[in-house]
């Protein structure tokens, strides 16, 4: 049971730093700016031509057919790139203040003190700081921003890059591959088992700025490693753009978990492909939460490819007022005896609506395949909305599938109980809610669990009476 | 509108039972329900039995618009050979349609190695004052039920006979 205490805490991460560019690109997209981006990076021939050959589809390709509205999305009032300072950091004493006053007051160094394996902080559109353990240098872990990878192995990340999410997936990937900028480059030897999560965690802080990051994991034969990357972002009425892509290659035998708290600000359209490929009695995980931004479009992909390879989808997502939640997940079982679990929990509340979005797809000749899938509702009021859009296609007679779905109010029995006890309704329906999301917050990392325990009650807040 | 398309619309305490089978003649079913009467109720019940190369497209809409509304769609299907089905329902309960009850399900039994099986059970709710539920199972015969069964003595044909009985069973002395 959580302390109803935490209610009163204060909500303190709707701030923002002034901002301090290097380098900025003017307003919109066209081949001069990817060029400038490029050249900014001192990239080499082929990572532009990556780069312009993504923009030629990005501007070919279609907005989504589905889901929430993406109409007042307006790419020539958008800055594709924004960097904050032109160095990168391994200490914090080598941050800039106000960069890493924004830091502390989210509580990254704390964080990082305890248990976190690495800090890649993501200010605007570049790292500015980074720190590996030792440790796992030794072992032979790559722990590092994108750019820093393409610089430092090329042939590893030409390797990966855009395989799992080719260019042409869709419109956002595409202009991800186009402007891209940062996220996380992580390389896992055959046998190493990372045994502390390693984090990263971005923000958007520079106004109607689109930010871009490229994420790529590869687990080795029989490794094991967790990686976290959270968003919290400042408050800004101009629509900003977040369309990150994430490639997760898990080989035979290996494990990855990627978990994922998303909490942008109410203006932040959020557009994200990610995608996990998995081989033979692999495992891949994707615990997903979605807090903030104000359309938020995000499936994360299971796609089974090796014989008993497992994959597992934990989705949360909550939409408070003018937020569209469009979340769920995708798995797709390619190889015999494969299995998947695909678990979601929306909250929608003042007027939000929450929506589950998934795929199941079993493909002639993955015999033996079992997946379930289960989605459930909790709508707090009668402004709100919840939709479910299941799609289970069987093309193997060998399987087991099964999905389920619930929607529901709080209950009033439940809530006649608590404030018998003497709660007052508010406490009571946070109580409710934290009981109902709890079977995905139980598998976060502590921190993120107090926090998104913290930020559920606060929103709660002036929610019912 | 798609072809063929079936329009009801209930009226007030209206309770209607739609009894629907497909042997594979249609190759598309449509239905567009409205809930439109204060506590009217609809069951539909749909047995689907595919062989051959039979397909069939089934598009079933359910609106909940008015209060204390039920539904009930319950959608059992035996697919064989190499039929298809493709089944897609979405139930809608609209802002205000307070104590609308709606459940939806689909269970498919595939039965030979080139089926094909769709099932899209979507729901869209405004309202929370709601009770909404949805289920799909897609899978072919337990192997233990069957093992059981034939080590009783009867043969494989049998045995699948009694097993697909028992999957229809529940659906049809289902009574309300």
């Amino acid at each position: 049971m959580k302390k109803s205490s935490t209610i009163n805490n204060s909500y303190t991460y709707g701030f923002h730093k002034p901002e301090k560019s290097s380098f900025k690109t003017p307003l919109g997209i066209n081949e001069k700016i990817v060029k400038a981006i490029s050249a900014y990076k001192n990239e080499l021939l082929w990572m532009r031509e990556f780069r312009l050959k993504a923009l030629k589809i990005f501007r070919k390709k279609n907005m989504p057919s589905f889901g929430p509205d993406l109409s007042k999305l307006n790419f020539d009032k958008l800055c594709f790139y924004n960097s904050p300072s032109s160095g990168k950091f391994r200490k914090w004493s080598d941050v800039p203040k106000d960069i890493l006053d924004t830091y502390n007051k989210i509580g990254v160094p704390e964080a990082e003190k305890k248990f976190l394996a690495g800090v890649e902080a993501q200010y605007d559109s570049e790292v500015v700081y980074s720190n590996l353990k030792n440790h796992w240098e030794k072992l032979g872990v790559i722990f590092t921003d994108m750019d820093t990878a393409v610089k430092k192995y090329p042939e590893l990340v030409k390797e990966y890059l855009g395989t799992l999410v080719p260019l042409d997936d869709n419109k956002f990937s595409a202009l991800n591959s186009a402007v891209w900028s940062g996220g996380s480059f992580i390389y896992v030897p055959k046998g190493v088992n990372v045994p502390i999560p390693l984090q990263a965690y971005f923000r958007i802080n520079a106004k109607a700025v689109g930010q871009f990051e490229r994420t790529i994991i590869i687990a080795e034969e029989g490794s094991f490693v967790h990686y976290i990357e959270g968003c919290s972002a400042p408050i800004y009425t101009n629509d900003s753009l977040h369309a990150a892509v994430v490639e997760v290659f898990v080989k035979k035998g290996a494990r990855v978990r990627y978990t994922s708290i998303q909490n942008w600000s109410g203006s932040v359209y959020n557009l994200v492909t990610k995608r996990m490929q998995i081989e033979e009695n692999g495992v891949g995980e994707w615990v997903d939460g979605n807090l903030g931004s104000k359309v938020n479009m995000k499936y994360p992909a299971l796609i089974l490819k090796g014989k008993g390879a497992r994959g597992e989808l934990l989705s949360l997502a909550y939409a408070g007022k003018n937020q569209y939640q469009d979340t769920g997940g995708k798995a797709i079982h390619l190889a015999p005896n494969t299995t998947s679990t695909l678990i979601s929990k929306s909250v929608s509340r003042n007027g939000g609506r929450a929506s589950y979005r998934g795929l199941v797809k079993i493909a002639k000749g993955a015999r033996g395949s079992k997946s379930h899938v289960r989605c459930d509702a909790l709508l707090l009021d009668d402004k709100s909305r919840s939709d479910t859009y299941p799609v289970n296609d069987v093309q193997e007679q060998d399987v087991t599938l099964g999905h389920e779905a619930s929607v529901s109010k709080v209950g009033e029995q439940q809530l006649f109980y608590l404030m018998s006890r003497g709660l007052n309704e508010i406490q009571a329906t946070s109580l409710i809610v934290n009981g109902f999301i709890e079977p995905i917050v139980k598998e976060l990392p502590l921190e993120y669990a107090v926090e998104l325990n913290r930020l559920i009650n606060l929103s709660m807040e002036g929610a019912v009476g | 509108m798609s072809k063929g398309m079936k329009n009801i619309i209930t009226k007030k305490n209206e309770n209607l039972v739609l009894p629907i089978i497909w042997r594979g003649k249609e190759k598309e079913i449509n239905y567009d329900i409205k809930l439109a009467g204060v506590n009217s109720s609809l069951i539909l019940q749909m047995l689907l039995l595919g062989k051959n190369d039979d397909k069939v497209k089934i598009k079933i809409n359910v609106d909940h618009q008015a209060i204390e509304t039920k539904s009930k769609i319950l959608v059992k299907g035996i697919v064989n050979d190499n039929a298809s089905v493709d089944f897609n329902g979405l139930v809608k309960i609209e802002k205000g349609a307070k104590g609308a009850d709606a459940w939806l399900s689909a269970n498919l039994l595939l039965l030979s190695d080139s089926v094909k099986g769709r099932a899209v059970p979507a729901l869209e709710i405004l309202e929370n004052d709601v009770k909404a539920g949805h289920a799909t199972t897609i899978g072919k015969i337990n192997e233990t039920e069957l093992f059981y069964l034939m080590s009783r003595g009867l043969s494989e044909t049998k045995a699948i006979d009694l097993i697909v009985q028992g999957f229809l069973n529940g659906f049809l002395n289902y009574e309300k």
